[in-house]
């Protein structure tokens, strides 16, 4: 009797989480954002140990490579090995630093290019469910982050911030099913959007693939592509990648595979454009 | 004390992924933590308590990994800790070779459920390959294997002692 009240206990508590949840995901599908007050509070309230969690994670990976460098030293003798196992560890230290300053001078070097306001912010996690491919970074509202904040690296363009807490925020990778950017190609100047390759049955790629670009259009292998400025999201001009492969397409439009030339798999520092991206008028470099 | 180990496996499992994606990012979407936990809730817990801590682990992995839509991980994990939660009531789940069935099952069911959800909502996301979806099952079950046998042997130490 008490086995067969759990069960009836269970089911109705089934029935109430899966309607519950059905109704906060249709809220935010129709446009609004039901559960932020929800994410504000689990994401401020854990977000400290992710970040100590990735603090420790860069701690232990320097300890690691510098192990591994000392091994590499073996073969010498007992006397050298000593002083260039000290020797081999300062030097990583140092070669640590002259790495972080060579990337640092790289993003204030495109911090003077660019026109625009930005704020340099550091990856503190990266895709958790395969579904997905984003970011979260350690700037937040706190540094001025607002959502559709575009996101760069010196060597292209990263995505957009789409969830902004005090302290960080969640970033969506040009990679991901559901990004998009404007986007031209340099040579010829014609437009289309870039947006993540997900092939049903094959998973997705990590190439980006540029949609609404006519049968007719000049398009070659090798070709640059940059940001058109159309979204109102990115500035013009910035480099999103180069096009791998051309295809004739199914309907009315090119198959077009593009190389993104952010290193995705390699980000460790972004930059976060805060400031007013310039008004574009609609046509403008077509 | 039941709530407050669940919180903990939550925790846990948000530590591992992070650290998981900063040291092997291509390779840290193969395993889910937080999936291992409702499971693991789930078998020893029975069916509120997998769908309860589902409820919250889904969550916590959908703020701090999850897309612009939130609800799907919680959602399909809540109805992963239902179901094994069922099955842990109605058949002997203990020993490794069940739990690896449980935990292949679990981990494929989720990523369905999870992919249906956003076929039905229209939301975009990556597609999984057959051989993902594999690869995912299988990482999670042999991790989840070992790990939920070094937690029963802790724990019946412990009884034990």
């Amino acid at each position: 009797m008490a086995v067969a009240i759990d069960t009836r206990r269970s089911r109705a508590l089934l029935v109430v989480l899966v309607a519950s949840h059905l109704v906060v995901i249709s809220h935010q599908v129709d446009g609004g954002r039901g559960a932020s007050l929800l994410e504000r509070g689990i994401f401020s309230l854990l977000y400290p140990f992710q970040w100590v969690v990735n603090a420790s994670v860069r701690g232990v990976k320097n300890a690691v490579a510098s192990y591994v460098d000392l091994r590499t030293v073996r073969a010498e003798n007992v006397r050298l090995k000593e002083q260039m196992a000290v020797l081999e560890t300062l030097l990583q230290e140092k070669q640590d630093r002259v790495r972080e300053a060579e990337r640092l001078r790289e993003a204030l070097a495109l911090k003077e290019i660019l026109p625009l306001k930005t704020v340099a912010a550091e990856v503190v996690a990266r895709d958790g469910l395969p579904f997905y491919r984003g970011l979260t970074i350690d700037r937040g509202s706190e540094h001025g982050v607002r959502v559709d904040a575009a996101v760069i690296s010196p060597t292209g363009v990263v995505g957009r911030v789409f969830e902004v807490f005090p302290r960080g925020a969640r970033v969506q990778l040009l990679l991901d099913a559901q990004a998009g950017v404007g986007v031209l190609i340099e040579r010829t100047r014609v437009m289309g959007v870039a947006s993540g390759r997900s092939v049903p049955g094959e998973g997705p790629s990590g190439d980006l693939e540029m949609r609404y670009v006519a049968l007719r259009a000049d398009v070659q292998v090798g070709d640059v592509v940059v940001t058109s400025g159309l979204d109102r999201i990115f500035p013009k001009g910035l480099a999103v990648g180069r096009v791998r492969a051309v295809g004739a397409g199914t309907g009315l439009f090119k198959d077009v595979r593009v190389e993104p030339s952010a290193r995705f798999a390699t980000l460790e520092e972004v930059l976060v454009i805060i400031g007013p991206v310039a008004e574009e008028a609609p046509g403008a470099g077509a | 004390m039941r709530a407050f180990l669940t919180g903990l496996g939550i925790l846990l499992a948000l530590l591992v992924q992070s650290s998981l994606s900063r040291l092997l990012p291509t390779e840290a979407p193969l395993l889910d933590p937080f999936l291992l936990v409702v499971v693991y809730c789930a078998l020893v817990g029975g069916e509120t308590h997998g769908m309860l801590a589902g409820a919250a682990a889904g969550w916590v992995q959908d703020v701090h990994f999850g897309g612009t839509v939130l609800g799907f991980a919680p959602l399909s994990k809540i109805v992963v800790g239902f179901g094994v939660g069922l099955a842990a009531s109605r058949f002997m789940l203990t020993g490794p070779g069940p739990r690896t069935l449980t935990l292949l099952v679990a981990a494929v069911a989720d990523a369905l459920v999870f992919a249906w959800l956003a076929y039905v909502f229209d939301v975009k996301t990556a597609a999984l390959s057959p051989l993902a979806l594999g690869s995912r099952a299988t990482v999670n079950a042999a991790v989840g294997v070992v790990l939920f046998e070094l937690i029963d042997r802790r724990l019946r130490r412990e009884r034990l002692a």
